[in-house]
């Protein structure tokens, strides 16, 4: 089989990560030859979203060959519930409680035998409604192979317990947590924010460049309750947080709102792990190969003739030539890597699944939750809540991702966040107001961005998953890339619908229709 | 290699394009042609509607076609049988669904829809009122929509509860939303309407619409759409009557025909033409009946020799119960806070006047007028309207003195200058009137007629520029000094009107 794999491309992207899925179908879509390999037997390597059994399977190897994969490490798995379900107790409580069918008590084997309705994401992001890649997704026309759904709500932190974000007009005009006069205040402060602009130089922040963003919300008289909204909440910011900092991250948030709902965000269906898949299927619709549980061995450089450079990647013993290879960072070889110190920011994950929402509501909720730092030092906490309705776990269930820049270690950054919103103990008959833990994942991620060697023109490095909410970092890497390999081409134009395709060759066309309206005169 | 592909170029999709459109063009002018010769020639049938029902789903909008099928199916109607004509309406009720995709805003096909539902027997409004549901979650704006479930509402009789509650859910959707506050105010005159009279709704509700509206105006001041309902809520019922007023002289009821001097059918100045002679020392009573039913009796006192007064009571306070009063004061609170932060919000400062004005115009007069000042500072294109409102507050406190004295001479005892007139007809008894020094234009000439009995007028040093629309009295003086009206105005106006004297 694989003699039959050509051997001379024109890009060859290694790895299926979201930048090198946004690469290869930006260069396939303009006519590039690309050959597109990943050495793992899935999609979207550290973007991917797994059923449940697939991410035993990532646990297990993880931990097994703590080598193989280099950027996740102390990774923590938690039961909270029994392996078997005492199933004698359950039935009797239900004859007891016939009006009121009891909650259902999970164990570890109802997870076993419900796997394949869980999509956990290993790289949970929201998309911004007018965000990058939702603006891409459109332009490309690749939209039509994913699916989305509206975050219903936004919550914080506030006076030790959740509080609903009005973060809309239609929020504002609603909540009664705000008297009359911070509504006033809070959308003049909205509205000021959305016409910023920072080309005019003369603009309403320019005299608070170098102060904080919480000191202009001050001064501006916003009681404490609306600058935790507008700075913790919409911001998502700390009390450093920069001013114009602060002021760009609240217009994003607000230039999203009431494209698609009433919160400015996006969650992709079956998990994020959809969206390189949808990029893939573009560049192999057409023309690009794909070769799944390929690994590679080599990577060199030689000059050809006319003294072009050629990328050559050993393989399986054979060799594969290029002019451009894209390869993600923790499948490049060391040696290619340019030795200058790299930056490192690490990312501090967890994943909990829970028998019940953080705050119930009228219809299912999809909820950001964003902490703000609880203990000096801390960074920002962001929380996503998805349940049933996106895909992402059995009924009954709720999947909720935590993400903040590493202090310390995964566990010990985020395991008092989560106490404050689940009960811990593992306790499913307790009809308390928080949702029981069940089951949790601690990891962390390095986020390593790291150049080429000096002197390699024709291999480009592409960075994994970042802790920002959005895909911003990875559509504008993957243009920048694009644009190295063809420079003067148009980044994903909008691929044809069906109906505009020409079939060139040998289609046998059916009996052409006719309508019954002739000129009869 | 297999499977790739080619997109056809610009230049061909252009082409393709205009084709389509051709072929479109070219269906539509034959469809017609079919359609008009076949209404001459007079073929009303199952064929011509087919036509036509294509015609409109590419275009809705063209109502002659409409009025064909609604031609056709009275027509119909005649000769089928009722069940033949139940899947006919039916038929046209998924046409006007269709068209209403194409079009939501099509005046033609919700009207289509109406006229079948009244036509058809039995029909099923619950599926209708759904329909509404389902157009206003597309756009819950469209005032079409509101309309025509102003019109099923009306047919079906849903509990009106759940139509308020509707008008809730969607305001909170989006509360820009003039149609929805509107429904809203209906609905609630209808659930919870204020017994005593003088308010639009009972109190218990008021306060809570009180503060609903205010939340809206804090959120997003420059949408008008809350404005508006705020005012309402604010204003009074205005009592204006018909001509079911009775006088007596002497007990004895007097006949005649009642007109109101502007022509209106509510008016606030009724005129008895009558050939009953008025004697001195008579009994003279007036008695009509008032928006509400109730009987308002007047009995008149003479006041000069052959002159009869009579006077009700009058207040320009509208009447809030106490917890409304402490709401509006919250209110009022909050403005000022407001103020402070803000000091030319001039959305702000009217709100508060108002609230100034509905808690207590009396105590808060020179505030209001104050404000109103400033407002015309920094609302300069609505100067007009603060002027107006300048006017007729103060009149409005004036009134509260002039009307208990005797007088027969109105003239003006404030400082702010007069642009309009309200409440004229309080003074239509006035035989000297004096609205000399103000800044009256020509404009308000026609509501000069209510003064019926003025035989001084002193219009003196104001902004009038022509006589257009001066009224029809018996004047023996007029002043027309300090104005700026032409020569040959004043010629046209002497030989239309008898005035003895007028001072140029």
């Amino acid at each position: 089989m694989d003699d039959d794999l050509p051997t001379d491309f024109q890009v060859i992207v290694v790895g299926t990560g979201m930048v090198e899925s946004i690469v290869a179908a930006a260069c396939s879509r303009i006519g590039k030859n690309v050959l597109h390999l990943d050495s793992s037997d899935h999609y979207g390597g550290l973007w991917a979203s797994y059923n449940f059994e697939g991410l035993q399977k990532f646990i297990k190897e993880i931990n097994s060959d703590p080598n193989r994969q280099l950027q996740v490490y102390n990774l923590i798995e938690k039961w909270y519930i029994d392996k078997d379900s005492p199933q004698e107790e359950t039935k009797q409580e239900t004859e007891e409680e016939k009006t009121e069918p009891p909650k259902k008590i999970w164990s570890q084997a109802d997870f076993a035998s419900e796997y394949r309705k869980f999509n956990i994401d290993m790289t949970p992001k929201l998309l911004f409604s007018r965000g990058p890649l939702v603006e891409l997704l459109i332009s490309s026309n690749i939209a039509r192979y994913a699916e989305f759904r509206c975050v219903t709500r936004v919550l914080t932190w506030l006076n030790d317990k959740l509080n609903p974000v009005p973060c809309s007009r239609a929020d504002v005009f609603a909540t009664e947590a705000v008297s009359i006069v911070e509504k006033r205040m809070l959308m003049k402060m909205l509205t000021s924010i959305v016409g910023y602009n920072e080309e005019e130089m003369d603009n309403e922040f320019k005299d608070w460049t170098d102060k904080s963003f919480k000191d202009y919300l001050t001064h501006k008289g916003l009681t404490p309750n609306l600058i935790h909204y507008v700075l913790y909440a919409i911001a998502g910011g700390s009390d450093a947080m920069p001013c114009l900092e602060g002021v760009r991250e609240c217009k994003k948030f607000l230039m999203s709102l009431g494209r698609y709902g009433n919160t400015p965000f996006l969650w992709p269906m079956y998990g994020s792990g959809e969206l390189p898949q949808g990029f893939c299927r573009l560049c192999a619709v057409f023309g690009g190969v794909y070769c799944l549980n390929r690994p590679i061995d080599s990577v060199e450089t030689k000059t050809g003739d006319e003294g072009k450079e050629i990328v050559v990647i050993g393989s399986k013993s054979k060799n594969l030539n290029c002019d451009h290879l894209v390869i993600g960072i923790n499948e490049c070889p060391k040696d290619l890597l340019s030795s200058e110190p790299s930056e490192s920011s690490d990312i501090s994950k967890a994943i909990f699944i829970t028998n019940g929402t953080i705050m119930p509501s009228e219809k299912e909720p999809l909820t950001l939750l964003r902490f703000p730092p609880l203990d000096e030092g801390d960074n920002p906490v962001t929380v996503l809540e998805v349940g049933p309705a996106t895909g992402s776990c059995p009924k009954g269930l709720f999947a909720v991702y935590f993400i903040t820049n590493k202090v310390k270690d995964a566990e010990s950054d985020l395991m008092k966040y989560a106490e404050k919103i689940f009960d811990m103990t593992g306790d499913q008959t307790k009809a308390g107001d928080k949702p029981t833990c069940l089951w949790s994942l601690f990891y962390n991620v390095k986020d390593v961005s790291a150049g080429v060697r000096d002197g390699v023109e024709t291999v480009h490095v592409c960075a994994g998953p970042d802790a920002g909410l959005d895909f911003d970092r990875a559509v504008i890497q993957s243009e920048q890339i694009f644009k190295k390999i063809c420079p003067g081409e148009e980044f994903l134009p909008r691929a044809p619908d069906p109906e505009d395709i020409v079939f060139e060759d040998d289609v046998t066309h059916g009996p052409e229709f006719r309508g019954d309206e002739g000129d009869k005169e | 290699m297999h499977g790739r592909i080619k997109v056809r170029t610009s230049e061909e999709e252009k082409a393709k394009k205009e084709k389509e459109r051709q072929e479109k063009l070219k269906f539509f002018k034959h469809a017609m042609q079919k359609i008009q010769s076949k209404r001459k020639e007079g073929e009303e049938d199952d064929e011509q509607l087919g036509i036509i029902e294509k015609v409109l789903l590419a275009n809705p909008d063209i109502y002659t076609l409409w009025n064909i099928r609604r031609d056709i199916l009275s027509n119909f109607k005649k000769i089928k049988s009722e069940e033949e004509m139940v899947k006919l309406y039916d038929s046209e009720l998924t046409l006007t669904e269709y068209c209403l995709k194409v079009n939501p805003k099509s005046y033609c096909a919700w009207h289509q829809r109406e006229w079948v539902l009244v036509n058809r027997s039995d029909p099923n409004w619950k599926k209708e009122l759904d329909l509404c549901n389902t157009y206003l979650k597309i756009d819950e704006r469209n005032f079409h929509t509101w309309d025509y479930r102003r019109f099923v509402v009306g047919q079906c009789k849903p509990p009106l509860q759940d139509e308020f509650d509707y008008t809730t859910e969607k305001l909170y959707d989006n509360f820009s939303n003039y149609s929805a506050w509107h429904y809203r105010s209906k609905m609630l005159v209808e659930l919870y309407p204020d017994l005593e009279g003088g308010r639009p709704i009972q109190d218990s509700h008021h306060k809570h619409e009180l503060k609903m509206v205010q939340s809206a105006a804090f959120t997003d001041p420059d949408d008008t759409s809350a404005w508006f309902y705020q005012r309402w809520l604010l204003g009074a019922v205005k009592e204006y009557l018909n001509n079911n007023i009775q006088l007596y002289i002497n007990d004895e009821c007097v006949n005649g025909e009642w007109e109101s001097c502007t022509g209106y059918e509510y008016d606030d100045l009724w005129i008895l033409k009558h050939s009953h002679k008025i004697l001195t020392k008579s009994h003279i009573k007036v008695e009509y009946i008032m928006n509400n039913n109730g009987k308002q009796s007047i009995v008149c006192n003479e006041y000069q020799p052959l002159v009869y007064i009579g006077k009700s009571e009058i207040s320009f306070q509208n009447q809030y119960s106490k917890p409304v009063v402490e709401e509006l004061n919250d209110q009022l609170d909050s403005c000022r806070q407001l103020l402070a932060l803000e000091p030319d919000n001039r959305w702000t400062l009217l709100t508060t006047t108002v609230f100034l004005h509905c808690i207590d115009p009396k105590l808060h007069h020179l505030e209001v007028i104050d404000n109103l000042q400033r407002l015309k500072k920094l609302d300069y294109q609505r100067a007009g309207y603060y002027n107006d409102l300048i006017s007729m507050w103060s009149i409005e406190q004036q009134l509260q003195n002039d009307y208990n004295e005797n007088i027969d001479k109105f003239h003006i005892r404030f400082g702010e200058k007069l642009t309009s007139l309200p409440h004229l007809q309080y003074y239509s008894f006035c035989q000297t009137v004096d609205l000399s020094n103000q800044e009256l234009t020509s404009r308000i000439l026609p509501t000069l007629i209510k003064l019926q009995h003025c035989k001084i007028l002193d219009l003196s040093n104001n902004k009038l520029t022509s006589l257009d629309g001066f009224p029809a009295l018996q004047l023996e003086q007029l002043i027309l000094k300090g104005n700026e009206i032409k020569e040959e105005d004043i010629a046209s106006f002497k030989e239309k009107h008898c005035v003895t004297k007028i001072i140029i």
